[in-house]
């Protein structure tokens, strides 16, 4: 075979020289090898994108040759240019019925399919007989080609395929003998089930079950057909979902990705709707080894099967828990394999294997792409905060980590110890100066605000925090907002702790002053005037307000919402489970799938029940509750005393949810406890909500400490808030704060208190 | 469930050959053609971009797609799925056609796929439906639609002898087999099956010891039998194999329930299984005392200084009577590397690509117990250079299995010949070796 014989073929050829040329071939052309070679060079010309539509007419001639090859070329041809010819279109009929009832079955399959692809009324009038005598045919390839056909025929004219029985005979494909004949009915049917214009299709058990039968002779495709429509089979009882979960689990030995995780899929549903606890954990161990199996395919598939299991195991905390060495990564492994390998370890990590963990994320730290290195340098971090045990030794790595000096590993480190002193307070502040060595790599403005925070809540620790505040303040106003907010908190704590340095009361007073005259911003200037009042009304009280005990920390905030988690979970595989997100948010005209509530659905299940299709907007991560202004929605709590304040926050501790300090994740199903009333009464995300209260209809009671909890903890949320926006960048944006009305209220709010002789 | 179409590019990121797109805009294809381009240019490293790439519609219609992608051989091909469609969908649907067109042309290039684009043509308009439905797929089927370029086809048509082809069309019954990956009718003189078995150990290994060790393998088969055999393999350690996955043609039920392999195989070269080694006494991923060790051990002492480093490493094997038949290993010194200048041990060779940064030391046939080791150090632009953090060592062992997977016994129903078996085993290992 010599190289580039053809490819000669690309070169552009010309209408006019082809269409000699098969002039030309009509004599003497016995073997009709002249022909062959002109369609070849026609057909190579398609390939290139070179409009070849001006031949029709000689083409479509070459039709009655009796040769296969020349046949299947004449019929590209019309599937390319059939659709923009409806005046010719008619020249082609006639070949098209002779063809329709060849001798051979490839031909009469070629001659149905290529008219189902070409959607004019004349071709579709000239095919609905033949479809229906295709669809009986005796030859399967034939049956199974034209089931695929009904699905384009609905596609162009869903009453013509309605009225003409269309569907009943796919539906009765459905118990066809030969295997591939049932899974292209049942991907037929699927198809148009999914168009949403009429005809549902749903499956009951004993269809499922007779799918099911033809599942072992099926090609992988097949399967998958066969295997996803079982998500149109509510179960209504608990058994048929056991006995169908049974009989398909042995799927997930199959040799193809696909329909390894579309088994998963299916279980994963159907697990919905079953009571055997046992037959659930069976099914949960059997899980875990296919996966691991997948792994061991190309980057992309591995990819996809990562992504899948960071969901499963969220859902179903048994899979894989033992697992965490399989996602270990290798040096060389592509950097979007590794980044998803680092997630799941998170996941994964608990006391036992917090260790091994541990060591592995050190040995990531040093590695060379950048963006995984932070990654696995905020991964320890999260990991001290989420195990407990762990947190010294992961202390101890991140200053090891410090010590670098290589600056986007410093300033991650800062960034999540932040988080640790928060989490752990009073145990590791001892680091501090070593922390304070670093300030001059900070570069970043996430990492200056959190090292800024650090500076600013333990300034009585640090015995040159004046002059520390003062340099970073020298910048003031070329900093972005997160620094500037930062500084302008920090300075305030500063000056409280040292009210008598003369810089400190410098410091703050020159930061107040730009905050309140020079900036634009109003999150800015609203907080300015805030602290600058608090500070002018009573400096011990403020101290308590700004300084107050600062609500536990979790890790629950990268944890999804359960019931957005089933919703998601039906979508394994596809799409949805990439982006992490339900695809209607992102594909239009997708259907999102939900659960639907049967006697079989299990309680736990039930109760996580999404039934809007909205995807929920993120939580926030802990509760601010506190005096003031009632909001509608909280109107139902008793009146908010201070404390009370303790109370709600031990309140929700027990429901698990938002305030609990570790993921338990090992317990998994415990979190189902909560009910879904608990998320409802939870504040909106406007962390502004609350600070309308501090000077609303209590103006008068400013200088009372239980307005300062809600002040202290309004201004962490509005940290954390900052930095959710930051860190969600692919996820879903969390509400904006409403800048007119609260710019507004606090202006009333101010004139309040000015009248009040503040 | 459907891609919409297969599009092959290839290297400088030109379309060789696409499927139709007929129910797609005509720019559907090019807009995936454009964003892979663009990420591809914008990534320092190819093999770094994201395989599934999210492609934005235009701000009018708000129908968002996605680019499924695979580089293979000097080609790359591209699977646009829309919906909420299953990407491993479509990377097993890649990886299937990719299967089809090596056995059609042996090879897979950009000069093969536009020396034989007729052929490429015709097997998609065969294996992939125009909404997308994968059609037929397995290559026995295949043959009978679409007929292969082989030699003789060539020299017949040269010739104008096209007759043979042509009686060939007039008989054929596609799909007259029962069986969807069999064809029927097929007759041998010789009638023979072999089995390939490939172990690949796989490993992570550091001076803490080994952290993270499986073995995976896999049962290549190449089938040359008449008729319609059904054919009942047995292993003499099967308990041993677990995580099994298996081609469509194995009933799952039986070796379920006695871990026999019962099959009608399909004509030529399939995988038949891939499954897991687990030795003897584990019976748990995780516990490390019970993981087959890796076969050698790795000294590696590497300093880094300003401006360059330099490192030693030692290579001793573990086998006890066996040869290594390959081993190769691989280190990359970090950006801006140069001026490398290394010593290796008798026997051995290294050599370095500064495109790659990438050391390679090549040994042949390492003796049992042999020790070999490679010495050298290396300048670097950067400062603080930054070299992996680990050693790739890939090996082969020949004739040799970690599992000692032995076929106990095959028997055949279904037809009265005797078949000819052939067996054979091979390691490898690809291990990352930190220091």
């Amino acid at each position: 075979m010599s190289q580039g014989q053809d490819a000669k073929l690309f070169q552009r050829g010309k209408i006019q020289e082809f269409r000699a040329e098969l002039l030309a071939a009509e004599s003497k052309d016995k073997k009709f090898t002249k022909r062959k070679t002109v369609l070849k060079k026609i057909v190579a010309n398609i390939t290139m994108g070179n409009d070849m539509s001006p031949l029709f007419t000689d083409v479509v001639q070459c039709l009655g040759t009796p040769l296969l090859e020349i046949k299947k070329m004449v019929y590209l041809f019309l599937v390319s240019y059939g659709r923009s010819k409806p005046d010719q279109i008619h020249l082609v009929i006639p070949s098209f019925l002779q063809d329709c009832n060849d001798r051979n079955p490839v031909i009469r399959a070629l001659a149905i399919r290529t008219m189902s692809y070409i959607p004019i009324p004349v071709v579709t009038e000239a095919m609905t007989d033949q479809l229906r005598h295709c669809l009986k045919d005796k030859d399967p390839y034939v049956r199974k080609t034209a089931a695929i056909c009904v699905a384009k025929l609905y596609a162009t004219d869903p009453k013509k395929a309605e009225r003409g029985g269309f569907v009943e005979m796919l539906r009765d494909l459905l118990v066809d003998p030969n295997p591939t004949v049932v899974s292209n009915a049942v991907a037929a049917l699927s198809e148009i089930g999914d168009r949403n214009d009429g005809v549902t299709f749903k499956l009951n058990f004993h269809v499922a079950n007779k799918l099911l039968t033809a599942l072992g002779e099926s090609s992988e495709w097949g399967q998958i057909y066969i295997l996803d429509s079982l998500l149109r089979f509510v179960p209504d009882d608990t058994k048929d979902a056991e006995m169908l979960a049974e009989r398909i689990i042995i799927q997930m030995q199959h040799a193809n990705s696909a329909v390894v995780l579309t088994t998963i899929k299916i279980l994963l549903y159907l697990m919905n709707y079953m009571d055997n606890r046992k037959l659930v954990d069976h099914i949960c161990k059997k899980m875990g080894p296919p996966l691991v199996t997948i792994l061991s395919s190309g980057p992309e598939v591995q990819y996809v099967a990562l992504r899948n299991i960071l969901l499963i195991i969220q859902r179903r905390p048994t899979v894989l828990r033992n697992d965490v060495k399989v996602f270990f990564c290798k040096y060389n492994d592509p950097i979007y394999l590794k980044l998803a390998k680092l997630e799941i370890m998170y996941r994964l990590a608990r006391e036992e294997n917090a260790r091994e963990v541990l060591a592995e994320l050190e040995e990531y730290a040093s590695e060379v792409d950048i963006d995984f290195v932070r990654k696995a340098v905020r991964s320890i971090g999260r990991l001290a905060i989420k195990v407990k045990p762990a947190a010294d030794s992961c202390i101890q790595s991140l200053l090891k980590l410090i010590e670098t000096k290589v600056t986007y590993v410093v300033q991650e480190a800062i960034i999540v110890t932040k988080d640790i002193f928060r989490r752990y307070p009073g145990q590791y502040e001892g680091i501090i100066p070593t922390l304070c060595e670093n300030l001059d790599l900070l570069d970043e403005p996430e990492a200056k605000a959190a090292m800024i925070w650090i500076i600013g809540q333990f300034a009585n620790r640090i015995d040159n925090a004046d002059e520390l505040m003062d340099d970073l303040v020298y910048s003031f106003l070329e900093e972005s907002t997160e620094v500037q907010l930062a500084l302008l908190t920090a300075s305030v704590k500063l000056f409280i702790y040292k009210s008598s340095s003369e810089t400190a009361k410098q410091l703050v007073h020159k930061v107040l002053k730009w905050t309140t005259e020079e900036i634009d911003n109003p999150d800015l200037r609203d907080r300015g005037f805030m602290y600058w009042r608090l500070l002018a009304i009573n400096p011990a009280v403020a101290g308590e307000i700004v300084l107050v005990e600062k609500p536990a920390i979790t890790t629950d905030s990268d944890r999804m919402d359960r019931g957005a988690l089933d919703q998601l979970l039906l979508h394994t595989g596809t799409l949805g489970s990439i982006y992490h997100k339900n695809p209607e948010t992102f594909i239009r005209g997708a259907a999102g799938r939900q659960l639907i509530d049967t006697p079989a659905l299990n309680q736990t299940s039930r109760q996580m029940l999404v039934i809007v299709t909205h995807p929920n907007a993120p939580r926030a991560p802990v509760k601010v509750s506190g005096p003031g202004p009632l909001e509608p929605h909280r109107e139902k709590q008793a009146p908010v005393r201070s404390d009370t304040m303790v109370e709600t926050g031990n309140l929700l501790g027990e429901g698990n949810e938002p305030n609990v300090i570790e993921d338990e994740e090992e317990e998994g199903e415990e979190e189902e406890a909560l009910s879904p009333h608990v998320k409802l009464e939870q504040v909106s995300q406007d962390p502004y909500a609350d600070l309308d209260g501090v000077f609303g209809s209590h103006g008068d009671q400013v200088d009372e400490p239980q307005s300062a909890v809600s002040q202290a903890s309004i201004e962490d949320e509005l940290e954390r808030a900052q930095r959710q926006r930051q860190q969600t960048s692919t996820g879903s944006e969390p509400a904006k704060p409403k800048r007119n009305g609260t710019f507004r209220q606090s202006i009333a709010a101010f004139n309040q208190i000015s009248q009040l002789g503040l | 469930m459907s891609v919409d179409g297969i599009i092959i590019l290839e290297n400088s990121g030109r379309p060789i050959i696409q499927s139709g797109f007929r129910s797609t805009n005509a720019t559907y294809p090019l807009l995936h053609i454009d964003t892979l381009n663009n990420a591809l240019a914008s990534s320092p490293q190819k093999e770094d971009v994201d395989p599934v790439l999210y492609v934005p519609g235009y701000i009018s219609d708000g129908k968002h797609s996605a680019c499924c992608h695979v580089k293979c051989g000097d080609v790359r091909i591209l699977a646009p799925i829309r919906g909420d469609v299953d990407p491993l969908f479509a990377f097993a649907f890649i990886h299937t056609f990719v299967e089809i067109l090596q056995d059609y042309f042996g090879t897979l290039s950009a000069a093969t796929l536009r020396d034989n684009f007729d052929v490429v043509y015709q097997l998609l308009e065969e294996t992939l439906d125009s909404i997308g439905y994968p059609n037929t797929t397995s290559p026995n089927q295949l043959r009978d639609i679409v007929l292969p370029p082989s030699l003789l086809h060539k020299i017949l048509s040269v010739t104008g002898v096209s007759g043979l082809s042509n009686a060939g069309h007039g008989n054929i019954t596609p799909f007259s087999s029962p069986i969807p990956w069999r064809k029927a009718g097929l007759r041998y003189n010789n009638n023979e099956i072999y089995f390939d078995v490939t172990e690949v150990l796989k490993a992570i290994a550091g001076p803490t010891g080994t952290l993270y060790c499986e073995v995976q393998g896999k049962v290549d088969s190449n089938s040359r039998l008449s008729g319609t055999p059904d054919l009942q393999l047995t292993f003499t350690n099967p308990d041993y194999l677990v995580d099994a996955s298996f081609h469509s043609c194995v009933r799952l039920r039986r070796w379920q329930r006695d871990k026999a392999l019962s099959f009608v195989p399909p004509d030529g070269r399939f995988t038949l299984m891939e499954y897991r080694y687990l030795p003897p006494t584990s019976r748990s991923l995780s516990a490390p005392s019970t993981q087959v060790p890796v076969p050698f051990t790795l000294k590696p002492v590497v300093t880094i200084e300003e401006d360059g480093g330099s490192f030693s490493v030692s290579l001793t094997s573990r086998l006890s009577t066996r040869l290594f038949d390959e081993i190769v290993v691989e280190f990359y010194l970090g950006d801006g590397s140069s001026g490398v200048n290394c010593t290796a041990s008798h026997g051995t060779s290294w050599s370095f690509d500064s495109r790659t940064s990438k050391i390679r030391w090549d040994l042949k046939t390492v003796p049992p117990s042999g020790t070999h080791t490679l010495r050298g150090s290396w300048a670097s632009s950067k400062k603080y250079p930054r070299p992996a953090a680990a050693f790739r060592v890939k090996y082969d062992i020949a004739k040799y299995s970690y599992s000692s997977i032995k076929i106990d016994q095959l028997r055949m129903s279904g037809e009265t010949y005797k078949p000819f078996k052939g067996f054979r085993a091979n390691s490898k290992g690809d291990v990352d070796w930190r220091w």
